[in-house]
């Protein structure tokens, strides 16, 4: 039989002003398993608390009832109280009388009574209770970052320098991601380059930090605190040791008119090559795709010249086995390209250009050195159209939200052009601009007041081509939708950001969920903004929604600090409030019968399949599993299961259903 | 029927399956279930309008099981119990080699379940029709009606338990009935012990019945307790389009939900 | 007459409704007594068979709530809810069992009013209602046949 200790807040004047304390006391007494009730002032005081303890350990309580404000409030302070004098905290309870009784009904008998209806109810769930344990998980204090943009860069950087080892992998030859290409930054107007490539110096240098570059993630098992994670390490095709980037090769080979992924097609590369010259690591990759050797089985040049005989044309990709105790997810975005609008000529004329490709042209590192140069002919053109909102914003295109960075740097796109071109015009066409952000406003404000920009709200119908020029046919809607007609020689499209490729492909590995575009689900959109739902994966940067560099860097460091929170103890501590599946011995193990309809339901892939095998090692029966480190203790496959197999910690089927029947019993007793 | 006999035989003769399940003639002019592993015995395997028992039930049962690979007659609920059996891992689909009987009665080839799949795609599917007559009428009376019919019918329920063991879908080791810490069902088969199982057995098959009405058959006071289930069939295909029986996929109606779904009484 | 109060039960899940219900009391916004609530860690957590213990022993209405839908604190289980509620509903419906004596919302955490409101409303609905003396019966011929058995 438990014994239950009841204790009834007056909170003040809070609770008592409308509730009968002492008689909810009193008649609480009389209940079966209660040994002790009292009413206090202030339980939640020192004094109080220490009331909570004595009585514990004088009338030897195997439960506790504090009859006060809502648990959400204090269940933690007496949780607290019962630890400290030796009782299980998950043995206490509370009754919520204050924010549910005393403070939303009158003084009345009927509020006693629901006052004392609660505190009945909490001491059947008291004795229902049983004592639990935390749930301890060991750390593998090592963390993975994927992606090596800015943000994947930050947050390598960030967990690296709390002092715990971080593997950084990338898919392309060179960490710096989209930064990188970028040819100066707004608001400032500072070059990209010059503040990211000390950066990627660091990460190569950083004791801390293993990189991976031309590597994917291949496999994810295991939960928070243990993953156990295969990357593909792509061949590059030579010896990275004996590599030490001179580069002579990327001057020799002889294929040198491949289109270059770094400089959005606008500039071109050998087959092996860096992407760029600042490149980390500075170590070329052979191009198997457009290499005369893997086409023709002839050439080897590359490996004739290397000084240090590091080209292997035999190298295999490799899988790399590694444990890792937290993942920090900072794959990026992509941008859709001009091919992408129909109406705005569907890739088809050349000085239609994206956003992106309009940053290398305006890059001094670029294929124009700088000077904006249409693609077509190599002219300066002397009047630009910018479109913003190219695909954002728009349901048809089925990209209904804003890609946010877009007016930014279109502001900044027109003021680069007319400082390099003096005499030029700049148009831009846009819906709304949005420049929310420290600095922002007064950017645009420039572009427009100082360099000139014309702005004219309203969207753009169609472009086409005509003797050379492109005509751009929009509306001004400040104009009452006037129609507008622009004889442009280079229009440049803010298009869309979107998730980058593979994302979804991803997401499925590590199980974490996605949106509707593909971006990264976030845990919560407020609150947990860089947590997935998945217990020891995080976010950072433009994986979850498209965001401009501060954002980014931003959210990487907060995502290392969560890493870093989880790496600070060797045994990562969980609220023991899981789901469990039923054992019972042999043959049949488990009322479970393995339907494993469970799993579908849960948000966490929580639920596993354990196989119970015989001696001989065939397999008698397969049943479900609720991984500890995973569940999160929502119950829906307890309330799913029809066979009542599972069931949830603190909130087991006794209890619930023990609550039910006592909430609902006569009146006092 | 001579093709159905000659595929099972091939079947046996080859090693193909160690178990054939079919329909043989039983007593008083009935058909009955029948298990052979001999392949002279097949001759005995007959399919007609009186085989109406949903032969999947006994798929999961132990003393099958332990043939391994099994032949079974397949008429369209059989399929599409097999079709929920291996969606709830219950069978492994390359176990099964499933007899089809199409809908005049024909013998279908099916090489594997994917083609089950496929072929119950195309079929439309829904209650019988002498059922969903019966189910029209109830949806048409008051609440005050259906209930006065309700309790009368389920008034005589003594709780045998034969709709569950006619039922391939129930399965479960210890059913939430034999429950008693705590208590779900009120033991005794009295009127609110009855409602209580009869509503307990309806929410479990919500999405994965197939509206055999073997639970109506075997219900030996008659009581129409399959009505229920197939009620619930239909109002899971209207709510969220799906039907049960028609993947292998782990997805039943109450196992997953749409964003979007329909909520016409919630506040 | 003195005028019927009915008994409800609320079956409310941890984050938002139990929270949208503690705020209503911060705000002191009054409602009807009629109500006990029962905290569940999630509205995916709550058995049917839960409502159907509650009318056994007594409740004239039961309310069940959680976190409007895309607002779950754990993802998924509000719509997993919903679907169980709405195959319940239409199976009570076709028993002939009253489906207005379950009220299902979704209130916030920021909902206060609306929790104070829903309780109204229902104790409205069910005090309209009157006694579920349908189900009770059910429960007094059962109590009886036991003791004629016994």
């Amino acid at each position: 039989m438990s014994r239950i200790g009841v204790f009834v807040c007056h909170c003040g004047e809070n609770i008592s002003a409308t509730v009968d304390v002492a008689k909810v006391a009193e008649e609480a007494s009389k209940l079966p398993g209660v040994v002790h009730s009292v009413d206090y002032k202030y339980m939640c005081s020192d004094p109080g608390q220490t009331l909570v303890k004595e009585a514990i350990k004088e009338h030897n309580l195997t439960g506790v009832v504090v009859a006060a404000c809502s648990p959400r409030m204090h269940e933690p302070t007496f949780r607290k109280a019962c630890a400290q004098a030796g009782l299980n905290p998950y043995l206490s309870e509370m009754a919520n009388v204050r924010e549910h009784c005393s403070w939303v009904h009158e003084k009345s008998e009927q509020t006693t009574q629901k006052a004392f209806d609660v505190v009945r109810t909490m001491v059947s769930k008291a004795s229902n209770n049983a004592a639990l344990e935390p749930i301890k998980v060991p750390v593998t204090k090592r963390a993975l970052v994927v992606g090596g943009g800015v943000a994947g860069i930050q947050a390598a950087l960030d967990i690296a320098n709390t002092g715990h080892k971080v593997i950084l992998v990338e898919r392309s030859p060179s960490i710096g991601g989209h930064m990188a290409q970028l040819s100066e930054t707004f608001p400032t107007l500072d070059c990209s380059q010059c503040i990211l490539t000390p950066r990627m110096v660091e990460v190569a240098q950083h004791p801390n930090i293993t990189l991976y570059t031309h590597s994917e993630v291949e496999s994810v098992d295991g939960f928070i605190g243990n993953f156990h994670v295969k990357i593909r390490k792509k061949a590059r095709s030579l010896d990275e040791d004996l590599c030490t980037g001179c580069g002579l090769c990327t001057t020799k080979c002889p294929q040198k008119k491949i289109p270059s992924e770094f400089e959005q097609l606008l500039g071109t590369r050998p087959a092996i090559y860096t992407p760029f010259p600042q490149a980390v690591p500075n170590k070329p990759v052979i191009d198997r795709d457009n290499c005369t050797f893997y086409k023709t089985g002839k050439c080897k040049i590359c490996e004739i010249v290397c000084p240090t005989k590091a080209i292997r044309f035999d190298q295999e990709d490799t899988i790399l086995e590694v444990e890792i105790g937290a993942i920090v997810l900072a794959t990026g975005f992509d941008v859709k390209h001009s091919d992408f609008f129909p109406e705005y000529g569907k890739g088809k004329y050349k000085d239609v250009i994206d956003g992106l490709q309009f940053e290398r042209l305006a890059s001094a590192s670029g294929p124009t050195q700088g000077m904006i140069r249409r693609p077509s002919d190599g002219q300066i053109p002397k009047k630009i159209v910018f479109i913003a909102c190219a695909g954002s914003r728009d349901p048809a295109k089925g990209i209904e939200y804003c890609s946010k960075i877009c007016c930014m740097y279109t502001a900044k796109h027109a003021m680069l052009y007319k400082h390099k071109v003096h005499d030029g015009e700049a148009h831009v066409f846009y819906m709304d601009i949005r420049a929310g952000g420290k600095m922002y406003e007064e950017f645009v404000r420039r572009a427009i007041v100082e360099d000139h920009v014309n702005y004219t709200r309203g969207r753009v119908s169609t472009i086409y081509e005509l003797d050379g020029k492109l005509i751009v046919k929009g509306a001004d809607t400040l104009l009452g939708a006037q129609s507008v007609e622009i004889e442009a020689d280079m229009v440049v499209l803010a298009t869309a950001g979107v998730a980058s490729e593979g994302s979804e492909d991803l997401a499925q590995k590590m199980h974490v969920s996605y949106d509707q575009h593909k971006f990264f689900a976030e845990a919560h959109p407020k609150l947990k903004p860089v947590e997935t739902n998945t217990g020891g994966i995080f976010l950072a940067g433009a994986c979850q929604t498209t965001r401009d560099i501060p954002d980014s860097v931003a959210m990487a460091s907060g995502a290392a600090v969560k890493v870093a929170a989880l790496f600070s103890s060797d045994l990562l501590t969980r609220e023991p409030i899981v789901a469990r599946v039923n054992r019972i011995p042999g043959p049949s193990h488990s009322t479970c019968v393995g339907c494993f309809l469970c799993q579908p339901v849960c948000p966490y892939q929580a639920i596993e399949r354990e196989d119970i095998k015989d001696r001989a090692g065939n397999i008698i029966k397969s049943l479900a599993r609720i991984n500890e480190g995973l569940c999160q203790g929502c119950g829906t496959c307890v309330a799913l299961c029809r066979s009542k197999s599972i069931d949830l910690l603190g909130y087991t089927d006794n209890q619930m259903h023990g609550e039910v029947l006592s909430v609902l019993e006569e009146a006092f007793v | 029927m001579d093709n159905l006999r000659q595929k099972a035989k091939e079947l046996l003769e080859s090693k193909t399956v160690n178990l054939v399940i079919g329909y043989e003639n039983g007593t008083n002019g009935k058909a009955r279930a029948v298990f052979i592993t001999d392949p002279e015995k097949t001759g005995k395997l007959i399919y007609d309008e009186r085989c109406k028992q949903n032969l999947a039930v006994y798929l999961n049962k132990h003393e099958v099981k332990h043939y391994g690979k099994i032949a079974i007659v397949a008429p369209l609920m059989v399929m599409r119990s097999i079709l929920v059996l291996v969606s709830e891992c219950q069978v492994k689909k390359e176990n099964i080699v499933a007899l089809g009987i199409g809908e005049d009665g024909s013998l279908l080839d099916f090489p594997s379940l994917e083609v089950v799949e496929k072929y119950v795609a195309k079929i439309p599917l829904g209650n019988p029709q002498s059922d969903q007559e019966i189910l029209d009428k109830l949806n048409a009376m008051t609440m005050e009606q259906r209930r006065a019919f309700w309790q009368n019918e389920l008034e005589r329920c003594f709780k045998c338990y034969a709709c569950r063991a006619a039922c391939p879908m129930c399965y479960c080791l210890r059913c939430t009935v034999e429950c008693n810490q705590p208590q779900w069902i009120s033991a005794p088969a009295h009127p609110l012990g009855n409602l209580e199982w009869h509503m307990l057995r309806t929410m479990h098959l919500t999405g994965r019945c197939v509206s055999c009405g073997d639970c109506g058959r075997a219900c030996p006071l008659n009581i129409p307790i399959h009505l229920l289930t197939m009620q619930q069939a239909e109002e899971a295909f209207h709510m969220f389009g799906v039907r049960a029986g028609t993947s292998m996929k782990a997805e039943s109606a109450l196992s997953t939900y749409k964003p979007d779904d329909k909520e016409n009484f919630i506040l | 007459m003195e005028q019927f109060e009915p008994k409800l039960v609320a079956f409310v899940c941890n984050w938002c409704t139990y929270a949208g219900a503690d705020l209503t009391g911060t705000s002191r916004i009054k409602y009807a007594t009629n109500v006990r609530i029962i905290r569940f860690p999630c509205t995916g957590r709550i058995d049917f068979m839960l409502i159907s213990k509650a009318f056994a022993n007594g409740a004239d209405g039961v309310i069940v709530s959680g976190c409007h839908p895309n607002d779950c604190h754990y993802t998924s289980g509000n719509f997993h809810a919903r679907r169980r509620w709405m195959s319940f509903n239409a199976m009570l419906t076709f028993m002939g069992i009253d489906p207005d004596r379950i009220i299902f919302s979704w209130v916030s955490a920021a909902e206060g009013a609306k929790w104070a409101d829903v309780v109204n409303q229902s104790v409205e609905q069910i005090r309209k209602l009157g006694p579920f003396t349908e189900y009770q019966k059910l429960v007094q011929s059962g109590i009886e046949e036991e003791n004629f058995n016994g």
